[in-house]
This record gives structure tokens, sequence and C-alpha cells, in this order.
């Protein structure tokens, strides 16, 4: 018998005009690690809220089929009822906590359910183990880190010992040690707990290797889920080194870079030092464009960025890499003039432009055009060919007409690059622009940012994703402790990281599978 | 919808009983820190004292020893910053009403210096505002408003303290969800003050740092209030992905709903009975009412068994240190008694300092009782 098995079911959200699932019939086996992938508004959300009823009883709509849940239909239990078996975890570590002290907020579901005192006891100790967050156990979740966060939310759901555990995008605001920490987590649970696991991710590079099975939601429907090499080696968002098993022929295409090792090892693949191609391959700087030097910046009376320098170029695009508070996002908002500087000098030139890493900050107006719009309001001039080019960029012109909030994540990602950069500043400081992304968006973003940059201007993006940075930077830069520990052009950079993209730790010195299918395609 | 429930329980949570007869301890780690209720009683008696002795030397007594306990014994999280913001709350509050009582109030004391004045129109009260701004309405007013800020200063201080969580755990069952309600609502303040300084970034970025005023409060309300409405559905999902109500209402329940309706209706018969000067009726329907609210707080109470995780109970200790802190409003109340004129300070014709009597001053000693003795020496 499935754990969960969805029968024809389908769902429409209310005052929706299409399906969000439509006739989806899908099994959860017991024990299972299911990953569930799928561009952002596909219906992955959708699909796991019906896992405990949340859809359609928390969301209302017009629902049909069934959801059997451990012998339980999602129809007559409402969620509330379904808390001992099927545990929910949601994409936003910050608004799951019920009470502001994290051994209290796991008793939670305890309580709910009737536990005696005795077993809450137990249970508790048991679980704040399972996640290994037992030093967090007497602080308050606002006070953690955005990993140690989602971990005690995880903690949460799981406390009752809940039969399967549903997780939508629960790393997708983390940073890559957060995500790795979680991840870890539910691999740990499943293996050791016997605990079924339904997760939906985007950063397939880690979660694609721990998966049993793996199914693609796309359009309102859901396929036919199977291993995840052989259903991923189609997948747009799939891990590099799958992709580029695919490009080479490798069946099953590998999913972590030891294996692709070892096809490598086993199929030697005889490619010619690579031609330098797209961005990379620019020539001499263009004009300065903006430029800090030897800036430093104190917050809260400690020097966060310390003695550094950057210069921006026309066509360039620079990557700035390095941990969680290196100072990545304190250097782009001092070249953005947000935050005053406590030595050195900032020339912003003829204009920059920064994105909050957060689009919800930044989104208010009725549609997305006149998002772009307002922003030439406020600055005095109306340019209805700026407006039309950004769209057009961005590949955001069929959503033209639509509510930015009621967007997708990484739609709304682009809505506010779109706002920001319509103002025509010819440098752009992107703050975690695909954080969360899914694939299309995060490819739509890429093409914009390498235009931008080869028709003058040019980009400065602060990521933990070195993918992304192998793909568009043209420099890159690593931040450590708020110092510069590694500057130049993005392959030197690169190749020289313990955290090299996964292409080049496989088949140096190419950086990008694009790289190797261009040169694939000149033989 | 009780059976339903008792139906999906799954065996596993009866477990309970391999382990019953395992002691429940209560939380030792916390027996270093006085009880929630300790602090609700202090900060109550504080602010009973600032009501009793509104001169500003014991006003500033209080809120010298409010701030001591903040720095000694404020929660790390967002609940530190109470203190600050509640005492900014004050001090706005005394300060409007200083400058609201000194244009509106004349003919009292020595004029400072005079402002234009003009009438407002009859519709709205037709008084004069403005003219001669006098020294004695001025200082008067800012001492009341220093009494306000003593107050705000108490609370400000329990808030930034005590643990909410635990002070929802000792609440009777009648006020648990009220509690729980209240303490999830101001989960809400640091989250959405954090996003006003998010969106306000976000609006100077999106100019390239210049500032536009014009339309600015929409620009920045709208996504304000959008990202506290998905917080708080994320927030309501998980609360029912988490069982939360789902033992549903009892037979007490709904009993003690319809107590609670009969003494609303009751309250407000006297109410009417009062405004029409049936004091007879009135005191029946008074009295019918307090039965009333008191049996459905008692019916709830006793309803529903609700185990609680490591409940903390009082304990003598607790419950001395309780008293030890009440003593002082007694004091205070017994000096005031006793016709002690410097508790309460006026501006007189001829204006002079504030006293400071040591009977007062002494009196106040056991508000630091709590802030200066460890729970874990007292033990």
């Amino acid at each position: 018998m499935s754990a969960i098995s969805y029968h024809a079911v389908s769902f429409a959200y209310p005052d929706a005009p299409q399906q969000a699932l439509d006739d989806v019939t899908l099994g959860v086996e017991a024990g299972e690690l299911l990953l569930v992938v799928g561009a952002s508004g596909s219906g992955k959300s959708t699909l796991l809220r019906g896992a405990n009823g949340l859809v359609p009883h928390a969301s209302g709509g017009r629902f049909s089929g069934e959801v059997v849940v451990f012998g339980r239909s999602t129809v007559t239990h409402h969620p509330r009822e379904l808390a001992d078996v099927v545990g929910f975890v949601a994409q936003d570590p910050e608004a799951q906590f019920v009470v502001d002290h994290v051994e209290r907020d796991l008793a939670f579901v305890l309580e709910n359910l009737g536990f005696s005192a005795a077993a809450m006891r137990r249970r508790v100790e048991e679980t704040l183990d399972a996640l290994g967050i037992a030093h967090l156990r007497d602080r308050d979740p606002a006070t953690l880190s955005g990993g140690e966060r989602q971990r005690c939310a995880i903690a949460g759901a799981l406390a009752a010992s809940p039969s399967a555990l549903v997780l939508d995008e629960p790393t997708s605001q983390l940073d890559p040690q957060g995500a790795d920490d979680v991840l870890a987590a539910l691999t740990r649970l499943n293996a050791d707990l016997g605990t079924t696991v339904v997760l939906a991710e985007h950063r397939l590079d880690r979660a694609a290797p721990l998966a049993d099975r793996v199914v693609v939601v796309d359009g309102a429907t859901v396929g036919e889920p199977g291993l995840p090499g052989t259903i991923l080696a189609s997948y747009a968002g799939a891990p590099s080194v799958t992709r580029l098993g695919e490009l080479l022929g490798w069946a099953p295409p590998p999913l972590t870079v030891r294996d692709a090792r070892a096809w490598v090892a086993r199929v030697p693949v005889d490619l010619p030092f690579p031609e330098p191609s797209g961005t990379a391959a620019r020539p001499a700087p263009g004009e300065v464009l903006a430029r800090a030097s030897n800036v430093r910046v104190d917050l809260g009376g400690r020097a966060v960025v310390r003695d550094t320098s950057l210069t921006v170029h026309a066509g360039d695009v620079i990557a700035l890499l390095g941990r969680n508070g290196a100072g990545k996002t304190t250097l782009l908002r001092a070249l953005a003039g947000l935050q005053p500087v406590a030595k050195g000098t900032v020339d912003a030139g003829t204009g920059v432009a920064y994105v909050p890493q957060n689009p919800n900050t930044l989104l208010f107006s009725p549609t997305v055009r006149r998002e772009l719009e307002e922003t030439l309001r406020l600055l005095g001039r109306s340019d209805p060919d700026a407006v039309d080019h950004w769209l057009d960029a961005l590949g955001i012109t069929a959503l033209a007409d639509r509510y930015p909030r009621s967007l997708s994540g990484g739609e709304r990602q682009r809505v506010a690059v779109g706002a920001v950069a319509v103002g025509g500043a010819p440098v752009l400081l992107l703050d975690e622009p695909t954080r969360g992304m899914d694939a299309p968006s995060r490819t739509a973003l890429e093409h914009a940012m390498r235009a931008h940059a080869e028709g003058g201007g040019a980009v400065v993006l602060a990521t933990h994703d070195v993918e992304l940075a192998a793909r568009s930077a043209t420099r890159a830069v690593v931040l450590g402790d708020g110092e510069v520990v590694a500057a130049g052009p993005a392959r030197e950079v690169l190749a020289g990281s313990l955290f090299a993209p996964q292409v080049l730790r496989v088949l140096p010195p190419y950086l990008t599978v694009e790289e190797v299918a261009t040169t694939m395609a000149r033989r | 919808m009780t059976s339903s429930v008792q139906e999906v329980r799954s065996p596993e949570i009866d477990d309970g009983r391999s382990t019953a007869d395992v002691p429940v301890t209560p939380d030792e780690r916390l027996v270093g820190r006085w009880h929630a209720g300790v602090w609700l009683v202090w900060a109550l008696a504080a602010a009973a004292c600032v009501e009793l002795a509104p001169s500003p030397v014991y006003v500033a007594l209080v809120i010298g020893i409010a701030g001591l306990a903040v720095s000694l014994h404020a929660r790390p999280g967002p609940y530190a910053k109470a203190f600050p913001i509640l005492v900014g709350v004050g001090v706005f509050f005394a300060v409007a009403r200083t400058a609201l009582t000194a244009l509106t109030t004349h003919g009292i004391g020595h004029t400072m210096f005079t402002v234009p004045q003009f009438t407002l129109p009859r519709l709205l009260g037709g008084f004069t505002v403005g003219g001669a701004i006098e020294l004695h309405v001025v200082l008067q007013s800012l001492v009341e408003g220093f009494a306000i800020v003593g107050v705000m200063a108490a609370f400000g201080a329990f808030n930034s303290v005590v643990s909410h969580s635990e002070l929802i755990q000792s609440t009777p069952r009648a006020f648990y969800e009220v509690g729980l309600v209240v303490v999830v609502a101001l989960a809400f303040v640091p989250s959405t003050l954090n996003a006003i300084a998010d969106v306000r970034e976000s609006d100077r970025a999106r100019t390239g740092g210049r500032v536009v005023r014009r339309g600015r409060l929409l620009r920045q309300v709208l996504p304000v209030l959008e990202l506290g409405l998905e917080r708080a559905v994320t927030l309501a999902e998980s609360m029912d992905a988490r069982g939360f109500a789902r033992a549903g209402a009892g037979s007490r329940d709904h009993a003690a709903g319809w107590c609670g309706v009969v003494s609303l209706l009751s309250l407000g018969g006297a109410f009417i009975a009062l405004v029409g000067d049936r004091r007879g009726v009135a005191a029946v329907l008074g009295l019918a009412g307090a039965v009333g609210l008191l049996s459905a707080v008692l019916l709830t109470s006793s309803g529903t068994a609700r185990v609680r995780y490591r409940p903390r109970r009082m304990t003598a200790f607790d419950w001395t240190m309780a008293a030890i802190v009440s003593a002082a409003p007694i004091a205070l109340a017994v000096c005031s008694l006793g016709g002690d004129g410097s508790l309460v300070w006026f501006a007189e014709r001829t204006l002079q300092w504030p006293a400071l009597h040591v009977g007062p001053a002494l009196s106040l000693l056991p508000l630091l009782a709590p802030i200066v003795l460890p729970r874990g020496t007292a033990s």
C-alpha cells in the first residue's frame, strides 16, 4: 500500500480560471524519499499541500478526486487530524514558529495531540537529537540563523513522529551551508527512522543524489516517477554533471561529481583545450563605470568590509563570492550609496542601481508593467521603450498584465530586477538574484545580465552559486571576513577554488556544460 | 467531532504509559530565573508605586530600577527591545500631552512666551488654542507625563525579562488561547519593524538613492501589509498542520460559551439599569453577570485537560519573592496614609524642588529584590 496516494485529483484555487492540479494520480511508497521537481507555479506546492489536506481545507477552491494518507482521506480529515501521520514544513523558516522558545515549540504538536507529560518529555529529547539541535533548545527562534531555524521547524513537524514528512522547498531561503544541514538531517531521518519524505526542491546538485525517486510536475500535471538519473537527464534544472553526462552519452547520467569522474576514468573524453567563449572571451576592459577604493564599512562596531577595492568596467559581469557574513551584501550596499563608508571612497559614476535580496519589499503595483513604469515616474521621466526593452530582456512580457505578487518567486525576482534596471543606471547590483529561483527564471535572468553587460553596462552580483558565476561572470571576487581573498578573471579564480563548479571538477579546464557543447559542435 | 478524533489517533500516542512512572521534573534550567508570575507581580507593584508616588524623584527611582532589571536580566531576542520601545512610546505621549495642555490651559502661572493663537470653530468645541505658554502648566504636565513614562518603563522591563512562553504556560486554561493569540501577535511586531526597514531601503534603491516623497506612504505600506499577511497565512497553516484545535470544543466549552453570552447580556442590562437609575435591578443583573463570567472561566478551565509540556509552577520561593515585591506599594500606601507630603509634587505658585524622603525611598527597595537576588541563591 502506498503511504500517500493521489487518485485522480483535480484542483483549482478560488477565482482561478485554470486548474492547479489536473487529474493527478501518484503513489508515494512508504519509506522512500521522493523528490518533486518542476518550474515555479507548475503546481508543486499545491501537490504537496494536498498531502495533509491544507489543500483544499485551508485554501478553499474546487477539489475533486481523493488523497489517502495512511488510510485516511484528506476529504474527511482536516490537516489537524492528520498531524500525527504527516508533518508539513513550508518554505519560509521564519513564519512557522508558534512559541518563542525552540523546545516548547517542539512540544506544541505534542500538547495538541494529547500526549502524556512523560511521553512529551521523552519525545522532545529524541527529536532534538534526531535533528542535532539540542544545543539550540533554549533559544528564541528569532535569534537563529536560517538553516538552524529551518531545522527547528522540521523538528516541530517531526516531534509527533509522523510516518511522513512533506517539505515545500525547505532550503530555498537558505545559504548553501544551511541548505546542506537541512538536507543532511532529512537524509538521516529517512535512513534511520524510515520516515517517508516528500521534498520539493530547486537545488538539485545536493538533493538529487539523496532521492530514491523523482517526479516532475509540469503545467498542473504530474509525470511518472522514476530513478533520479533517468528523470533528470531531460530536465532543464538538472545538476551540471547530469546534463554533462546526457551530452556525452553516459547512461544513466551521473548525479554527483564522484560518479561523473568514474565515467571519465572508464570512458576517456578527448576534447581539445576550450576556446574562450561567450562573455569570458571579452578582451580589454571598457571604461570605468564605478569604483570603490579602500572601503571600510563598520556595522555595530565591527568592520564588516575592510580595505576593499573594486573597479567596475563596462562589459563586466562580476560575481562576488564568499560565505554568509563575508561582506558581500554590505559591499554592494556601499557601492549603491545605501551604506555609509567609514573610510575610503565610493564613486558611483553615472549611476548604480541596487536590487534587494527580497523582491517582496519592492513590489506594490497592480500590474508588472505599471511596476516598471512607477520607477520612471518617480524619476520624473516617461520611457515606454525602456519598459518594453526590460520586459523583453527579462522574459516577462507575457506577464506584463499580471499582479506582481501573484507570480512565482523567480518571476517576482525578475520583475524586481526590471523595476530597478528600467531607471537606466549602467551598473546593476544584484544581491543573491537566483536564490530560490527555478531553472527557466534563472536562465532568463542570466541572458538579461549578459545582454546588459554586452550593451555597455555592467553587473555586479553577490551569489553563493558557483555554477551561476561559471556561466555568467567575466570576473570573480572572493570575499572572506570582509577582505578580498581572490580576484581576477572568473575562470582563474574558480579553477583555483575548492568549491569549483561541477564541470571543472570533472573535465578541467572546462567550466560549463555549454562550453563542452560548443567545443563538441565545432569538431 | 470528538469521536472522529478518537478514531484517527495512532496507537503510538499512548506509548506514554510505558514511561508514565518516570517523574516529570520541572525545568531545572529555569531554576536560576524567577517565575514569570513573579515578574508580573513585580511589574504591577512597580506601576502601583508610580501611581502612589508620582513625584518625579520617586518615578525616576522606579525607572532606574526597571532599567537595572533590563540590563541584568533581559532575554536575548526581539523582546529585549520592548523596554526602549515602550519607554519611547511613553515619552512621546508625555510630550504630546504637555504640548496640548500648554496650548489650551491658561491663567495659572508665569508666562514663559507667547505663540500665535486662534479659536477653533464651534463644531470642534470653540475653545482657544495657543497664546501664552505658562511655566506652571508645562511643569505640571511634564511631571504627570513622567509618571506615564514610569508605568511604561515597568511594563517594558517586564516584557524584556519575562519568557512569554512561560507566561502562557502558567495562565489558567480558559485564557490559553487568548494568551497564545497575544504572544503570536506580539511576535509580529519585530518582524514588521524589520519589514518596514527593508521596504524603506528598497524604495530608496529603486530610484538609485533619490528620495521621492510623493506617494511614498502607499509604496511602503502595501508591501509591509502584504508581507505580514503572507506570514500570517503561513503561520496559520503551520498551526493547523501541527494539530492546533484538534480536540475541538467539548460540551463544557459550549456551556462556558453560553455562560459568557448570559453574563455579557446581564452586564449590559445592569449598565442600562444604572443609567435608568434602577439600582436594585442593576445590582442583581451585575451579580448575575459576574457569576456567569466566573463560571465560564471555571468551566473552560476544567473542561479539556490539556497536558502541558514541562509546566513550571510557582514554588514557595517564587511566592515569597512575590510577597516581598508586593511590600513596596503597601509601604508606600502606608506613607501616603501617614500624610507624607513628598509623594506628590505640585507646580505651586512658588516653585520648589521635589523632596526626597527616606521613608518612601526605602519603600521602593523591595522592587530591587528579584533583580539583585538570583533565584538560585534564594533556594
